[in-house]
């Protein structure tokens, strides 16, 4: 009796330990200097996929070891967990040597803290051929480049050609053929756009992401994002008003529908359009990939120069790292030309190699995507990476109770704007 | 039996055996290796502005008070609460239900207890995904709505602020009825039938000697399923988290789930453990005020 109460409370205290053992030490990340090296023991890999071939890793580190690279280890965790487990792993005493991550402020974050090897060698001898936008994305605060970039990828609208050859419509260029376009699917009994909310919500991040983009321009988009502007802005709301002339034509039941239910929908004919990252084609069934298309994002104000998102990712160090000249070694071979086309064998046509010097014979759909991100004046990342993952929890409450509750906008931007700023409290 | 087994205790009291001091010691040392200590450093840390890498700032109660005027927090404040009533009392009444009426051996009885604490074989992760299929649009349950003719009650229940939160208790409730009966049965096998017997003889109707005499004898086991019942809720986790993340905006968030979201997908560890503090207090008062009316009534008796 009194020891299942006591098996209970065990358990209340357990779910309070998780917290406090992930801080288990008190101890802030110090500087790289006085690392004692060791050549010997094996370069550790930790790596965030657990599927499809882990992200091509297996073949990429065979590959290196076949061209006289050390002895890797690689550790593969599922992305949620991995991402919660990447502080613990950068500020202990010996740390795994290599890790995936994200271009950009997620990388930042980790890199301002001292916590990252300063690979700008490799940047100045190997990656001279790389472009300006993707050196960028790999610095830190103080300029200098602490991230590998190995590939990248697109999102834009997706849709059935088949379906849209059925509806009678064609892929749309501005805004008002958007709304046309919807509004004729809409009419054949068809939901225009789905997005598979219930379990996914920070998928609604990527219409913000966009409408802002199409509205105020990557320069106060990332302003927003970072801080310095509020979202009570004024041009925040327009984003918003922008975003309610669309509202009828997304699924009603956006809120509940998990992801897959979403992508059903879509393969299956019921709803016409997505608005998704590549990684999506993989996730139709084979009949449906052969069908797909995709459109840029429409134009709302063709004064405002165009800004695609161009999610990257890629490799860094740790700056604990025992092993810094293995993990240099690796780094190099990766952004290799030979190394980076190990690497994107095994993503399928759903990124692009961060290497332009990488020749790989594109799908018609890469071809386009890539076609998509080389016209862009500018380049943004996805909510979170280029706001920081600790401010999408926010963003996620703020936009799906828009689309649940569009009148209470004003209300919505305040709450948004109190939890970004709690939330950015710890940074 | 206690106040004899309260002698035996009082005459060793003076020289406790080598084995009895084992005994005590190592799983206390466990247990401060692995739920004490880790418990204090998480009320240190809530005196902290820390996401797990940068340098950490104390900054005293700052966040207890930031908690105050937090709207998701008191939200999540005020799930919890309507979580543990509806939870609790329900799983309470639903559980003595079912006991009574699969108290007595007939045919076929275990059917129905077998039938009814089989979810309890599942994990919570299970139920949820299930009942997430359950309820999803154009899922069963509209289906069966819509068979049944009360089509026009369909909506998103996981999806619409209104419901979201009544759909995930419906789901632990499944769970956790089953177990409550089970509970609740050994209670009442535990009652002398003669007893009853008496009570019938009295000429005490079925409601009467539910009231007057069953009730009554079951007041340890109450005691028991109620402290279970409120730690259970507290402790809410995997069900709402497997099938709303606390979501459509915060409509389901418990406090356990806000602790879960701030600490580890917010990396705000100090807000988060801030959160955890307030959880454990309120199981500390549960656990507490349970302690204290369970021992004076054992005086009492």
């Amino acid at each position: 009796m009194a020891r299942n109460a006591k098996r209970r409370l065990g358990g209340v205290a357990a779910a309070i330990t998780v917290t406090a053992l992930l801080g288990g030490c008190v101890a802030t990340g110090g500087g790289a200097s006085g690392i004692t090296q060791d050549d010997t023991a094996p370069l550790v890999i930790q790596s965030r996929f657990t599927d499809d071939a882990k992200g091509g890793l297996p073949a990429l580190i065979d590959a290196y070891q076949a061209q006289g690279g050390g002895e890797v280890t690689l550790n593969s965790t599922p992305s949620e967990s991995y991402r919660s487990q990447l502080p613990t792993f950068l500020t202990a005493q010996t740390p795994p040597d290599v890790y995936t991550w994200f271009a950009g402020q997620a990388t930042r974050s980790f890199a301002d803290e001292d916590l990252l090897l300063d690979l700008s060698d490799i940047w100045s001898e190997d990656l001279g051929n790389y472009s300006e936008a993707q050196r960028k994305l790999s610095q830190n605060a103080a300029g200098k480049e602490v991230f590998i970039p190995t590939n990248y990828y697109w999102i834009a609208v997706y849709y059935r050609v088949s379906e849209f050859e059925r509806l009678g419509v064609t892929p749309p260029e501005t805004w008002q053929e958007f709304k046309e376009v919807s509004e004729k699917i809409k009419s054949q009994g068809v939901t225009p756009i789905t997005i598979g909310l219930g379990d996914n919500a920070w998928l609604a991040a990527g219409w913000f992401d966009y409408l802002n983009l199409r509205i105020n321009g990557s320069q106060f988009h990332l302003d927003l994002l970072e801080g310095k502007e509020s979202f009570e802005d004024p041009r925040v709301v327009k984003v918003f008003e922008t975003w309610k002339e669309i509202l009828p034509y997304f699924d009603p039941s956006a809120l509940g529908v998990p992801f897959q239910q979403s992508t059903t929908d879509f393969a299956q004919g019921k709803a016409a359009m997505t608005l998704i990252g590549a990684w999506f084609q993989g996730s139709v069934p084979d009949d449906v990939k052969g069908d797909l298309g995709f459109f840029r994002f429409p134009i709302i104000d063709p004064s405002v120069e165009i800004a695609e998102e161009g999610p990257t990712d890629g490799f860094f160090v740790s700056a604990n790292s025992t092993h810094q000249k293995a993990a240099k070694d690796f780094m190099r071979y990766l952004a290799s030309p030979e190394g980076a086309k190990v690497f994107m064998a095994a993503q399928g046509d759903t990124s692009l190699s961060a290497n332009p010097d990488v020749k790989v014979e594109l799908s018609p759909l890469a071809q386009q995507g890539k076609d998509l991100l080389e016209s862009a004046d500018s380049l943004t990342q996805f909510y979170n990476r280029d706001a920081g993952d600790e401010l999408q929890p926010a963003a996620d409450a703020a936009l799906t109770r828009f689309l649940a509750e569009p009148d209470k906008l004003a209300e919505i931007l305040a709450d948004w704007q109190a939890a970004s700023v709690q939330a950015r409290k710890s940074l | 039996m206690t106040s004899l087994a309260l002698k035996a205790r009082r005459r060793r009291v003076g020289s406790p055996p080598p084995i009895v001091l084992i005994l005590v010691l190592v799983p206390l040392l466990i247990e401060g290796f692995g739920v004490i200590w880790p418990a204090i450093q998480g009320i240190g840390l809530s005196f902290l502005r820390w996401n797990g890498y940068s340098e950490a700032i104390p900054v005293g109660p700052q966040n207890y008070i930031d908690l105050w005027s937090d709207k998701v927090f008191l939200g999540a404040f005020r799930n919890t609460a309507i979580w543990t009533l509806l939870f609790g009392v329900l799983s309470f009444l639903g559980g003595l239900l079912m006991a009574l009426a699969l108290q007595s051996e007939r045919r076929g009885v275990g059917l129905y207890r077998t039938a009814l604490f089989l979810p309890i074989v599942f994990s919570l992760v299970v139920t949820a995904l299930t009942w997430s299929a359950f309820f999803q649009p154009h899922g069963v349950f509209d289906g069966l709505l819509d068979f049944v003719g009360l089509g026009d009650l369909k909506r998103v229940w996981l999806g619409d602020p209104s419901t979201a939160l009544y759909a995930v208790i419906v789901a632990a409730l499944w769970r956790q009825i089953g177990y409550v009966m089970v509970l609740f049965i050994a209670g009442l096998k535990a009652i002398d039938p003669s007893i009853l017997e008496a009570a019938r003889v009295d000429g005490a109707n079925s409601w009467q000697r539910f009231w007057s005499v069953t009730f009554p004898q079951l007041r340890n086991v109450n005691l028991v399923i109620v402290s279970t019942l409120v730690i259970d809720s507290l402790r809410s986790f995997d069900v709402v988290y497997a099938m709303t993340k606390g979501g459509p905006f915060h409509s389901t968030e418990l406090l356990s789930t806000y602790m879960f979201t701030t600490a580890i997908t917010s990396r705000q560890l100090g807000y988060g453990s801030a959160i955890a503090v307030i959880i454990f207090l309120l199981a500390l008062g549960v656990i507490v005020s349970y302690l204290i009316r369970a021992l004076s009534e054992e005086r009492e008796s």
